[in-house]
Protein backbone atom coordinates (compact mmCIF):
# COMPACT_ATOMS: atom_id res chain seq x y z
CA UNK A 1 0.00 0.00 0.00
CA UNK A 2 2.93 2.23 0.55
CA UNK A 3 6.60 1.72 -0.18
CA UNK A 4 9.59 4.03 0.73
CA UNK A 5 12.72 2.60 -1.25
CA UNK A 6 15.74 4.01 -0.21
CA UNK A 7 14.34 7.70 0.74
CA UNK A 8 16.79 10.68 1.18
CA UNK A 9 15.42 13.94 2.32
CA UNK A 10 17.48 17.18 2.86
CA UNK A 11 16.62 20.62 4.39
CA UNK A 12 19.91 22.56 2.99
CA UNK A 13 22.19 20.69 4.90
CA UNK A 14 20.34 18.74 7.12
CA UNK A 15 19.86 15.71 5.97
CA UNK A 16 16.56 14.87 7.29
CA UNK A 17 16.22 10.95 6.25
CA UNK A 18 18.12 8.53 5.27
CA UNK A 19 17.86 5.56 2.90
CA UNK A 20 14.75 4.69 4.68
CA UNK A 21 12.93 1.70 3.01
CA UNK A 22 9.15 0.54 4.80
CA UNK A 23 6.48 -1.21 3.54
CA UNK A 24 3.10 -0.69 4.74
CA UNK A 25 0.62 -3.21 3.85
CA UNK A 26 -3.46 -2.74 3.42
CA UNK A 27 -5.27 -2.65 6.79
CA UNK A 28 -1.99 -2.30 8.96
CA UNK A 29 -1.61 0.07 11.79
CA UNK A 30 2.02 1.19 11.89
CA UNK A 31 2.62 3.77 14.72
CA UNK A 32 6.45 5.93 14.69
CA UNK A 33 8.07 6.81 17.36
CA UNK A 34 11.43 8.44 18.58
CA UNK A 35 12.91 11.42 20.16
CA UNK A 36 11.85 14.95 18.53
CA UNK A 37 13.92 15.64 15.13
CA UNK A 38 14.48 11.99 14.35
CA UNK A 39 12.64 12.45 10.85
CA UNK A 40 9.18 10.67 12.04
CA UNK A 41 6.69 13.90 10.97
CA UNK A 42 8.72 14.33 7.58
CA UNK A 43 8.68 10.57 6.79
CA UNK A 44 4.72 10.96 7.69
CA UNK A 45 4.29 14.03 5.45
CA UNK A 46 5.85 12.59 2.83
CA UNK A 47 3.33 10.16 1.74
CA UNK A 48 0.94 12.68 0.95
CA UNK A 49 3.73 15.17 -0.19
CA UNK A 50 3.23 17.65 2.44
CA UNK A 51 7.24 17.37 2.22
CA UNK A 52 8.76 16.18 -1.39
CA UNK A 53 11.69 13.62 -1.28
CA UNK A 54 15.42 13.97 -2.55
CA UNK A 55 15.68 11.32 -3.49
CA UNK A 56 14.51 7.60 -3.96
CA UNK A 57 11.08 6.11 -5.03
CA UNK A 58 7.98 6.38 -2.73
CA UNK A 59 4.90 4.62 -4.04
CA UNK A 60 1.69 5.02 -2.26
CA UNK A 61 -1.74 2.66 -4.09
CA UNK A 62 1.17 1.79 -6.68
CA UNK A 63 1.22 5.52 -7.36
CA UNK A 64 4.79 7.06 -7.57
CA UNK A 65 4.06 10.18 -5.17
CA UNK A 66 6.94 12.09 -6.81
CA UNK A 67 6.04 11.72 -10.39
CA UNK A 68 5.32 14.47 -12.57
CA UNK A 69 2.67 12.77 -13.87
CA UNK A 70 0.95 11.54 -11.21
CA UNK A 71 -2.06 13.69 -10.33
CA UNK A 72 -1.60 14.88 -6.23
CA UNK A 73 -5.10 15.91 -5.62
CA UNK A 74 -6.11 12.90 -6.77
CA UNK A 75 -4.11 10.82 -4.95
CA UNK A 76 -4.39 13.00 -2.11
CA UNK A 77 -7.99 12.14 -1.93
CA UNK A 78 -7.87 8.52 -0.98
CA UNK A 79 -4.74 9.76 1.92
CA UNK A 80 -6.70 11.53 5.34
CA UNK A 81 -4.95 13.47 7.33
CA UNK A 82 -4.65 14.61 11.10
CA UNK A 83 -2.61 17.12 12.26
CA UNK A 84 -1.43 17.72 15.52
CA UNK A 85 -3.14 21.00 15.53
CA UNK A 86 -6.07 20.32 14.08
CA UNK A 87 -5.96 22.74 11.14
CA UNK A 88 -9.83 22.94 11.88
CA UNK A 89 -10.82 25.88 9.34
CA UNK A 90 -11.90 29.14 11.73
CA UNK A 91 -14.03 30.48 9.23
CA UNK A 92 -16.57 27.45 8.83
CA UNK A 93 -18.69 25.65 11.22
CA UNK A 94 -18.03 22.11 11.94
CA UNK A 95 -19.83 20.80 9.54
CA UNK A 96 -18.84 22.55 6.90
CA UNK A 97 -15.20 21.99 7.68
CA UNK A 98 -16.40 18.42 7.14
CA UNK A 99 -18.25 18.55 3.75
CA UNK A 100 -15.90 21.20 2.35
CA UNK A 101 -13.39 18.90 0.14
CA UNK A 102 -16.67 16.29 -0.46
CA UNK A 103 -18.36 18.66 -2.11
CA UNK A 104 -15.26 20.69 -4.10
CA UNK A 105 -13.58 17.56 -4.68
CA UNK A 106 -15.84 14.35 -4.94
CA UNK A 107 -18.45 16.60 -6.37
CA UNK A 108 -21.02 15.90 -3.74
CA UNK A 109 -24.41 17.70 -3.30
CA UNK A 110 -24.63 19.63 -0.61
CA UNK A 111 -27.36 17.57 1.23
CA UNK A 112 -25.38 14.52 0.65
CA UNK A 113 -22.39 15.83 1.96
CA UNK A 114 -24.32 17.08 5.55
CA UNK A 115 -25.73 13.22 5.29
CA UNK A 116 -22.68 12.11 4.99
CA UNK A 117 -20.94 14.68 7.72
CA UNK A 118 -23.54 14.08 10.43
CA UNK A 119 -22.68 10.40 10.22
CA UNK A 120 -19.19 10.53 11.16
CA UNK A 121 -19.69 13.25 13.28
CA UNK A 122 -22.28 10.62 15.32
CA UNK A 123 -18.82 8.26 15.41
CA UNK A 124 -16.95 10.84 16.52
CA UNK A 125 -19.48 11.49 19.56
CA UNK A 126 -19.78 15.01 18.92
CA UNK A 127 -23.33 15.16 16.42
CA UNK A 128 -24.50 18.18 18.49
CA UNK A 129 -21.72 20.34 17.83
CA UNK A 130 -22.35 20.49 13.91
CA UNK A 131 -23.55 24.00 13.84
CA UNK A 132 -21.01 25.31 16.05
CA UNK A 133 -17.40 27.25 15.27
CA UNK A 134 -14.31 25.32 16.23
CA UNK A 135 -12.98 28.50 18.30
CA UNK A 136 -15.84 27.55 20.46
CA UNK A 137 -15.00 23.41 21.06
CA UNK A 138 -12.09 22.83 23.30
CA UNK A 139 -8.70 20.92 21.83
CA UNK A 140 -10.22 17.01 22.06
CA UNK A 141 -13.16 18.04 20.16
CA UNK A 142 -11.74 20.06 17.85
CA UNK A 143 -9.11 16.99 17.07
CA UNK A 144 -12.30 14.52 16.78
CA UNK A 145 -13.58 16.83 14.11
CA UNK A 146 -10.91 16.72 12.25
CA UNK A 147 -10.80 13.03 12.13
CA UNK A 148 -14.58 13.19 10.88
CA UNK A 149 -12.98 15.62 7.78
CA UNK A 150 -10.74 13.21 7.27
CA UNK A 151 -12.75 10.27 7.05
CA UNK A 152 -15.99 12.06 5.29
CA UNK A 153 -13.41 11.13 2.46
CA UNK A 154 -13.50 7.94 2.65
CA UNK A 155 -9.60 7.50 2.33
CA UNK A 156 -7.69 4.04 2.05
CA UNK A 157 -5.29 5.08 4.34
CA UNK A 158 -5.10 7.48 7.37
CA UNK A 159 -2.11 9.65 8.37
CA UNK A 160 -1.67 11.03 12.21
CA UNK A 161 0.69 13.67 13.08
CA UNK A 162 0.98 13.29 16.83
CA UNK A 163 -2.70 13.79 16.84
CA UNK A 164 -3.10 14.20 20.94
CA UNK A 165 0.60 16.39 21.46
CA UNK A 166 -1.43 19.55 21.78
CA UNK A 167 -3.85 18.47 23.81
CA UNK A 168 -4.56 19.31 27.40
CA UNK A 169 -4.16 15.24 29.00
CA UNK A 170 -7.83 15.04 29.99
CA UNK A 171 -8.75 15.12 26.65
CA UNK A 172 -6.26 12.84 24.98
CA UNK A 173 -8.21 9.61 26.09
CA UNK A 174 -11.36 10.57 23.49
CA UNK A 175 -8.98 11.05 20.91
CA UNK A 176 -6.90 7.86 20.80
CA UNK A 177 -10.60 5.90 21.48
CA UNK A 178 -11.54 7.19 18.12
CA UNK A 179 -8.36 6.35 17.06
CA UNK A 180 -8.77 2.50 18.40
CA UNK A 181 -12.17 2.45 17.05
CA UNK A 182 -10.93 3.15 13.76
CA UNK A 183 -7.97 0.65 13.62
CA UNK A 184 -11.01 -2.18 14.00
CA UNK A 185 -12.28 -1.33 11.28
CA UNK A 186 -9.48 -2.15 9.16
CA UNK A 187 -8.49 1.16 8.46
CA UNK A 188 -4.90 1.40 7.02
CA UNK A 189 -2.90 3.46 9.43
CA UNK A 190 -0.29 5.66 10.19
CA UNK A 191 0.50 7.35 13.16
CA UNK A 192 3.44 9.49 14.62
CA UNK A 193 2.61 9.57 18.31
CA UNK A 194 4.45 9.62 22.16
CA UNK A 195 1.46 7.90 22.87
CA UNK A 196 3.24 4.17 23.85
CA UNK A 197 -0.13 2.99 25.51
CA UNK A 198 -2.04 3.40 22.01
CA UNK A 199 1.24 1.67 20.08
CA UNK A 200 1.32 -1.01 22.69
CA UNK A 201 -2.58 -1.72 22.45
CA UNK A 202 -3.52 -0.84 18.54
CA UNK A 203 -0.50 -1.09 16.59
CA UNK A 204 0.84 -3.87 14.36
CA UNK A 205 3.82 -2.76 13.83
CA UNK A 206 6.18 -0.32 16.06
CA UNK A 207 8.51 1.64 13.65
CA UNK A 208 11.63 3.64 15.81
CA UNK A 209 13.67 6.37 14.63
CA UNK A 210 16.56 8.30 15.12
CA UNK A 211 18.37 10.93 13.18
CA UNK A 212 16.51 9.98 9.89
CA UNK A 213 16.67 6.15 10.27
CA UNK A 214 14.40 3.09 11.16
CA UNK A 215 16.14 2.15 13.91
CA UNK A 216 14.37 -0.68 14.85
CA UNK A 217 10.72 -2.05 13.99
CA UNK A 218 8.90 -5.17 14.99
CA UNK A 219 5.60 -5.92 17.03
CA UNK A 220 4.42 -3.78 20.25
CA UNK A 221 4.77 -6.70 22.13
CA UNK A 222 8.61 -7.22 21.05
CA UNK A 223 9.44 -4.08 20.58
CA UNK A 224 8.63 -2.57 24.62
CA UNK A 225 9.47 -5.52 26.17
CA UNK A 226 12.78 -6.66 24.24
CA UNK A 227 14.30 -4.35 21.93
CA UNK A 228 17.23 -5.09 20.47
CA UNK A 229 19.02 -1.49 19.64
CA UNK A 230 20.66 0.23 22.59
CA UNK A 231 19.40 3.54 21.36
CA UNK A 232 15.16 2.18 20.89
CA UNK A 233 16.10 0.98 24.80
CA UNK A 234 17.75 3.74 25.99
CA UNK A 235 14.67 6.26 24.56
CA UNK A 236 12.37 3.26 26.38
CA UNK A 237 14.24 4.05 29.21
CA UNK A 238 13.85 7.82 29.41
CA UNK A 239 9.81 7.86 28.59
CA UNK A 240 8.56 4.98 30.26
CA UNK A 241 10.01 5.80 33.69
CA UNK A 242 7.83 9.01 34.33
CA UNK B 1 -16.22 83.88 3.30
CA UNK B 2 -16.83 81.39 0.77
CA UNK B 3 -18.90 82.47 -2.60
CA UNK B 4 -21.29 80.35 -2.78
CA UNK B 5 -22.40 81.69 -5.87
CA UNK B 6 -19.71 80.16 -7.97
CA UNK B 7 -21.15 76.59 -6.64
CA UNK B 8 -24.90 77.49 -8.11
CA UNK B 9 -23.29 78.90 -11.25
CA UNK B 10 -21.08 76.31 -11.81
CA UNK B 11 -24.04 73.61 -10.39
CA UNK B 12 -23.68 71.47 -13.70
CA UNK B 13 -20.20 71.44 -14.08
CA UNK B 14 -19.49 70.51 -10.57
CA UNK B 15 -21.94 67.61 -10.48
CA UNK B 16 -20.93 66.32 -13.77
CA UNK B 17 -17.52 65.84 -12.40
CA UNK B 18 -18.42 64.79 -9.50
CA UNK B 19 -20.09 61.95 -11.11
CA UNK B 20 -17.31 61.44 -13.26
CA UNK B 21 -14.87 60.89 -10.25
CA UNK B 22 -17.47 58.44 -8.52
CA UNK B 23 -17.82 56.25 -11.47
CA UNK B 24 -13.60 56.25 -12.61
CA UNK B 25 -13.02 55.56 -8.48
CA UNK B 26 -15.62 52.77 -8.55
CA UNK B 27 -14.61 50.93 -11.66
CA UNK B 28 -10.73 51.81 -10.95
CA UNK B 29 -11.73 49.95 -7.14
CA UNK B 30 -12.98 47.15 -8.99
CA UNK B 31 -10.73 46.91 -11.18
CA UNK B 32 -7.55 47.06 -9.25
CA UNK B 33 -9.07 44.49 -6.25
CA UNK B 34 -9.79 41.66 -9.22
CA UNK B 35 -5.86 42.25 -10.63
CA UNK B 36 -4.68 42.69 -7.02
CA UNK B 37 -6.32 39.25 -6.01
CA UNK B 38 -4.87 38.09 -8.92
CA UNK B 39 -0.79 39.01 -9.05
CA UNK B 40 -0.73 38.54 -4.77
CA UNK B 41 -1.84 34.73 -5.34
CA UNK B 42 0.85 34.77 -8.28
CA UNK B 43 3.00 36.22 -6.20
CA UNK B 44 2.90 33.26 -3.72
CA UNK B 45 2.58 30.75 -6.07
CA UNK B 46 5.24 27.93 -5.84
CA UNK B 47 5.62 28.51 -9.56
CA UNK B 48 8.35 30.61 -10.14
CA UNK B 49 7.57 32.08 -13.73
CA UNK B 50 4.38 33.55 -11.88
CA UNK B 51 6.11 34.56 -8.85
CA UNK B 52 8.35 36.29 -11.07
CA UNK B 53 5.70 38.19 -13.47
CA UNK B 54 4.14 39.64 -10.25
CA UNK B 55 7.38 40.36 -8.67
CA UNK B 56 8.13 42.68 -11.65
CA UNK B 57 5.30 44.19 -12.76
CA UNK B 58 4.56 45.53 -8.71
CA UNK B 59 7.74 46.66 -8.44
CA UNK B 60 7.63 48.36 -11.83
CA UNK B 61 4.56 49.81 -10.55
CA UNK B 62 5.47 51.15 -7.12
CA UNK B 63 8.56 52.45 -8.50
CA UNK B 64 7.39 55.04 -11.42
CA UNK B 65 4.90 57.75 -11.27
CA UNK B 66 1.43 57.53 -11.39
CA UNK B 67 1.50 60.71 -13.74
CA UNK B 68 3.61 58.68 -15.65
CA UNK B 69 1.76 55.56 -16.33
CA UNK B 70 -1.56 57.61 -16.69
CA UNK B 71 0.21 59.35 -19.47
CA UNK B 72 1.73 55.95 -20.65
CA UNK B 73 -2.15 54.59 -21.61
CA UNK B 74 -3.43 58.10 -22.57
CA UNK B 75 -0.27 59.57 -25.41
CA UNK B 76 1.80 56.59 -25.28
CA UNK B 77 -0.39 53.64 -26.25
CA UNK B 78 -2.02 55.68 -29.59
CA UNK B 79 1.56 55.44 -30.96
CA UNK B 80 0.87 51.55 -31.18
CA UNK B 81 -2.33 52.33 -32.55
CA UNK B 82 -4.50 52.03 -29.57
CA UNK B 83 -6.51 54.57 -29.05
CA UNK B 84 -8.32 55.18 -25.57
CA UNK B 85 -10.78 57.89 -24.08
CA UNK B 86 -9.11 59.95 -21.33
CA UNK B 87 -12.15 58.16 -19.07
CA UNK B 88 -10.97 54.97 -20.21
CA UNK B 89 -6.66 55.59 -19.68
CA UNK B 90 -7.61 57.33 -16.22
CA UNK B 91 -10.11 54.67 -15.09
CA UNK B 92 -6.66 51.99 -16.40
CA UNK B 93 -4.39 53.49 -15.30
CA UNK B 94 -5.45 54.02 -11.85
CA UNK B 95 -6.49 50.67 -11.45
CA UNK B 96 -2.77 49.44 -12.56
CA UNK B 97 -1.43 51.30 -10.22
CA UNK B 98 -3.52 50.73 -7.11
CA UNK B 99 -3.73 46.84 -8.17
CA UNK B 100 0.56 46.67 -7.01
CA UNK B 101 -0.38 48.36 -3.69
CA UNK B 102 -3.22 45.73 -3.16
CA UNK B 103 -1.58 43.35 -4.21
CA UNK B 104 0.81 43.59 -1.55
CA UNK B 105 -1.48 44.26 0.99
CA UNK B 106 -3.85 40.81 0.17
CA UNK B 107 -0.27 38.87 -0.04
CA UNK B 108 0.70 39.75 3.64
CA UNK B 109 -2.65 38.95 4.62
CA UNK B 110 -2.67 35.52 3.14
CA UNK B 111 0.63 34.97 4.84
CA UNK B 112 -0.74 35.92 7.84
CA UNK B 113 -2.81 33.11 7.72
CA UNK B 114 -1.27 29.89 8.95
CA UNK B 115 0.19 27.21 6.77
CA UNK B 116 -1.32 24.28 8.54
CA UNK B 117 -4.73 25.37 6.59
CA UNK B 118 -3.33 25.52 3.20
CA UNK B 119 -1.66 21.81 4.46
CA UNK B 120 -5.44 20.96 5.49
CA UNK B 121 -6.82 22.29 2.06
CA UNK B 122 -4.40 20.51 -0.11
CA UNK B 123 -4.32 17.40 1.91
CA UNK B 124 -7.73 16.50 1.44
CA UNK B 125 -7.36 16.85 -2.22
CA UNK B 126 -8.20 20.48 -2.92
CA UNK B 127 -6.56 22.16 -5.84
CA UNK B 128 -4.48 25.03 -4.69
CA UNK B 129 -7.03 27.58 -6.08
CA UNK B 130 -9.65 26.38 -4.48
CA UNK B 131 -7.42 26.34 -1.11
CA UNK B 132 -7.39 30.13 -1.80
CA UNK B 133 -10.77 30.93 -2.52
CA UNK B 134 -12.70 28.14 -0.23
CA UNK B 135 -9.84 28.62 2.90
CA UNK B 136 -7.15 31.45 2.20
CA UNK B 137 -8.81 34.33 1.07
CA UNK B 138 -11.69 34.30 3.38
CA UNK B 139 -9.65 34.22 6.26
CA UNK B 140 -6.94 36.88 4.77
CA UNK B 141 -10.04 39.78 4.52
CA UNK B 142 -9.88 40.30 7.94
CA UNK B 143 -6.21 40.85 8.02
CA UNK B 144 -6.51 42.79 4.65
CA UNK B 145 -9.22 45.30 5.16
CA UNK B 146 -7.95 48.15 6.69
CA UNK B 147 -4.59 48.72 4.26
CA UNK B 148 -6.97 47.65 1.55
CA UNK B 149 -9.65 50.29 2.64
CA UNK B 150 -5.86 53.06 2.75
CA UNK B 151 -5.69 52.25 -0.92
CA UNK B 152 -9.19 52.54 -1.61
CA UNK B 153 -8.97 56.36 -0.25
CA UNK B 154 -5.92 56.82 -2.02
CA UNK B 155 -7.27 56.01 -5.30
CA UNK B 156 -9.69 58.09 -5.19
CA UNK B 157 -7.82 61.11 -4.12
CA UNK B 158 -5.69 59.94 -6.70
CA UNK B 159 -8.19 59.89 -9.83
CA UNK B 160 -7.41 64.05 -9.52
CA UNK B 161 -4.30 63.15 -11.99
CA UNK B 162 -7.51 62.74 -14.34
CA UNK B 163 -7.84 66.09 -14.50
CA UNK B 164 -4.53 66.29 -16.49
CA UNK B 165 -5.35 64.52 -19.26
CA UNK B 166 -8.57 66.47 -19.55
CA UNK B 167 -10.77 63.32 -17.55
CA UNK B 168 -13.88 65.79 -17.42
CA UNK B 169 -13.64 64.99 -13.79
CA UNK B 170 -14.24 67.18 -10.60
CA UNK B 171 -9.90 67.97 -10.85
CA UNK B 172 -10.67 68.71 -14.11
CA UNK B 173 -13.82 71.31 -14.07
CA UNK B 174 -12.38 72.66 -11.26
CA UNK B 175 -9.40 74.13 -13.09
CA UNK B 176 -11.74 75.52 -15.73
CA UNK B 177 -13.72 77.04 -13.22
CA UNK B 178 -11.12 78.42 -11.68
CA UNK B 179 -9.11 79.84 -14.41
CA UNK B 180 -12.97 81.33 -16.26
CA UNK B 181 -13.84 82.89 -12.97
CA UNK B 182 -10.47 83.97 -11.74
CA UNK B 183 -11.93 82.74 -7.68
CA UNK B 184 -9.15 80.03 -7.41
CA UNK B 185 -9.15 79.85 -3.44
CA UNK B 186 -13.04 78.84 -2.99
CA UNK B 187 -13.43 76.91 -6.35
CA UNK B 188 -10.45 74.38 -4.94
CA UNK B 189 -12.31 74.27 -1.24
CA UNK B 190 -15.38 73.25 -3.01
CA UNK B 191 -13.53 70.95 -5.46
CA UNK B 192 -11.89 69.70 -1.33
CA UNK B 193 -15.43 69.07 -0.07
CA UNK B 194 -16.54 67.37 -3.11
CA UNK B 195 -13.65 65.16 -2.72
CA UNK B 196 -14.55 64.73 1.11
CA UNK B 197 -18.67 63.72 0.31
CA UNK B 198 -16.42 60.67 -1.45
CA UNK B 199 -13.73 59.90 1.24
CA UNK B 200 -15.49 60.47 4.53
CA UNK B 201 -18.43 57.93 4.00
CA UNK B 202 -15.88 55.25 2.74
CA UNK B 203 -13.54 55.96 5.30
CA UNK B 204 -16.54 55.41 8.12
CA UNK B 205 -17.62 52.07 6.19
CA UNK B 206 -14.08 50.82 6.33
CA UNK B 207 -13.94 51.40 10.22
CA UNK B 208 -17.13 50.01 10.63
CA UNK B 209 -16.54 46.78 8.62
CA UNK B 210 -13.11 46.36 10.31
CA UNK B 211 -15.20 46.60 13.65
CA UNK B 212 -17.52 44.17 12.49
CA UNK B 213 -14.67 41.78 11.14
CA UNK B 214 -12.48 42.02 14.48
CA UNK B 215 -15.94 41.19 16.41
CA UNK B 216 -16.64 37.78 14.98
CA UNK B 217 -13.31 36.28 16.24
Amino acid sequence: MIQFSKINKHYGSNHVLKDVDLNIREGEVVVIIGPSGSGKSTLLRCINRLESITSGELNVHGKKVNDKHTNINQLRQEIGMVFQHFNLYPHKSVLDNITLAPIKVRGMSKAQADELAMYYLEKVGIKEKAHVYPSNLSGGQQQRVAIARGLAMKPKIMLFDEPTSALDPEMVGEVLDVMKALTKEGMTMVVVTHEMGFAREVADRVIFMDQGQIVEEGAPAHFFTNPSEDRARLFLSRILVH
Amino acid sequence: MLDFSILIDHKKEFLAGFLTTLEVSLLALVLSVILGIVLAVMKISPLKMLKGLATAYIEFIQNTPLLIQIFFFYFGLPAVGIQLNPFISGTIGLAVYSSAYIAEAIRAGIQAVSHGQVEAGRASGLTYLQTMQHIILPQAIKVVIPPLGNQFLNLVMGSAILGSISGKDLMYYGDIIASDTFVVFDVYIFVALFYLILTVPLSLFIHHLERKLSASD
